[in-house]
């Protein structure tokens, strides 16, 4: 039981964290943000580690017939996952990682490293826990900020993966009990509310911009297709807002970036993307 | 909790002031996207000349000034803008 619902919490997550990880790198090869670069590299480091977890689940399975995962193969698939953790957390600005109050400091942290500090895996799994519950609740203060209902689904996801890791990493005292099946449960159900928001977006509206395929080349014509791109917009104008949807989106450059890349639209345009100077 | 707005942030404000919010067809002084996008105009003047060197505005220069306009490439970078910024809006986050 145990094993099947392993794989497919893997399975799920490696699927969810390469959506939204996808999602997001679109979003970043659009417009520039630094912010969807950073939930880039979270997701798909979370997916990675679910998929090497996975893949070890499998070869248990099907390859070695060991029955049991190689503990070698979760402990790199958790730190890996643990990489992507730290860099949602690390959006959420890392200045108030730790607690304020000292005594949550000596009491409520640290045993969590003390405890589990046997193994790697352990200790992953606790510094995962933390980064998770930190990642939540600077979500649930957002959503305070904003009232933007698809925080409260992200906030419930990272909240209910923390709860499951604690779970999981607690569940290390009573081998043979409920607690890891939970888990595993939970874990389950964080995953598919933090793919909720990736569901509501308007995918006919975005898609992969022809950039990808060979962005620096393009930049170096950028000073060719800004000529052609004023002379076509105004054509364009003219013939309606059909093609829009159509079109690649524009990605704004700074002029003195010095990775800068562009994506010409089809008719040869040449949006860029942003690059914010002050790094946020 | 009111904050700084990214540098993104302004971009998006002065593309959807051009886009939105023009004073006629010609577009926009920068006099008026000063007031309306709340730039100061160092910062503004930088931006506009960033933006039209990108082609996401288009500039209809006069004898007595500048017009800015949003352009159609402009249009779509903000749709863009749009989409994702509620996008990490979700995960509490500003693009």
């Amino acid at each position: 039981m145990e094993f099947l619902l392993e794989n497919i919490l893997n399975m799920i997550g490696f699927i969810v964290g390469l959506a939204i990880g996808l999602m997001s790198l679109i979003g970043f090869r659009n417009t520039g943000s630094p912010t969807l670069f950073r939930l880039t590299i979270a997701f798909f480091a979370i997916s990675a580690g679910f998929l090497i977890i996975w893949v070890g689940y499998l070869a248990a399975d099907f390859v070695t017939k060991s029955g049991d995962i190689e503990r070698w193969v979760q402990t790199t698939g958790i730190i890996v996952q643990t990489v992507g953790y730290f860099f949602i957390a690390f959006s959420h600005s890392i200045k108030a990682f730790l607690p304020k109050s000292s005594y949550f400091r000596s009491v409520g942290v640290v045993p969590l490293f003390l405890i589990s500090s046997v193994q790697i895996e352990h200790i992953f799994r606790s510094i995962s826990f933390i980064l998770l519950a930190y990642g939540a609740i600077e979500t649930i203060l957002s959503y305070l900020d904003t009232r933007n209902r698809g925080a409260i689904s992200v906030a419930s996801g990272l909240a209910l993966l923390a709860l499951g890791e604690f779970l999981g990493w607690y569940s290390f005292v009573f081998p043979e009990s409920i607690l890891y099946t939970t888990s595993i449960s939970i874990k389950i159900a964080g995953l598919v509310a933090l793919f909720i928001p990736v569901s509501r977006l308007p995918l006919t509206r975005i898609r992969v911009d022809d950039g990808l395929d060979g962005e620096g080349d393009e930049w170096e014509e950028e000073e060719e297709a800004e000529e052609e791109g004023r002379e076509d917009g105004g054509a364009r104008r003219e013939e309606g807002r059909e093609d829009r949807s159509a079109d690649t989106h524009g990605r704004v450059q700074e002029p003195d970036a010095e990775e800068a890349r562009s994506t010409p639209a089809p008719d040869g345009g040449s949006p860029g993307r942003v690059e914010p100077k002050d790094g946020r | 909790m009111a904050g700084y707005r990214t540098r993104m942030e302004i971009i998006g404000d002065i593309l959807s002031t051009t886009r939105d919010d023009c004073q006629d067809e010609q577009g926009a002084t920068v006099t008026y996207l000063i007031k309306k996008a709340n730039v100061s105009y160092p910062r503004l003047s930088e931006i506009l000349s960033m933006l039209v060197k990108q082609g996401l505005l288009e500039v209809d220069r006069t004898k007595n000034s500048s017009k800015y306009r949003i352009s159609e490439n402009g249009r779509e970078f903000l749709l863009a803008y749009n989409t994702f910024t509620e996008f990490s809006s979700d995960y509490g986050l500003n693009i």
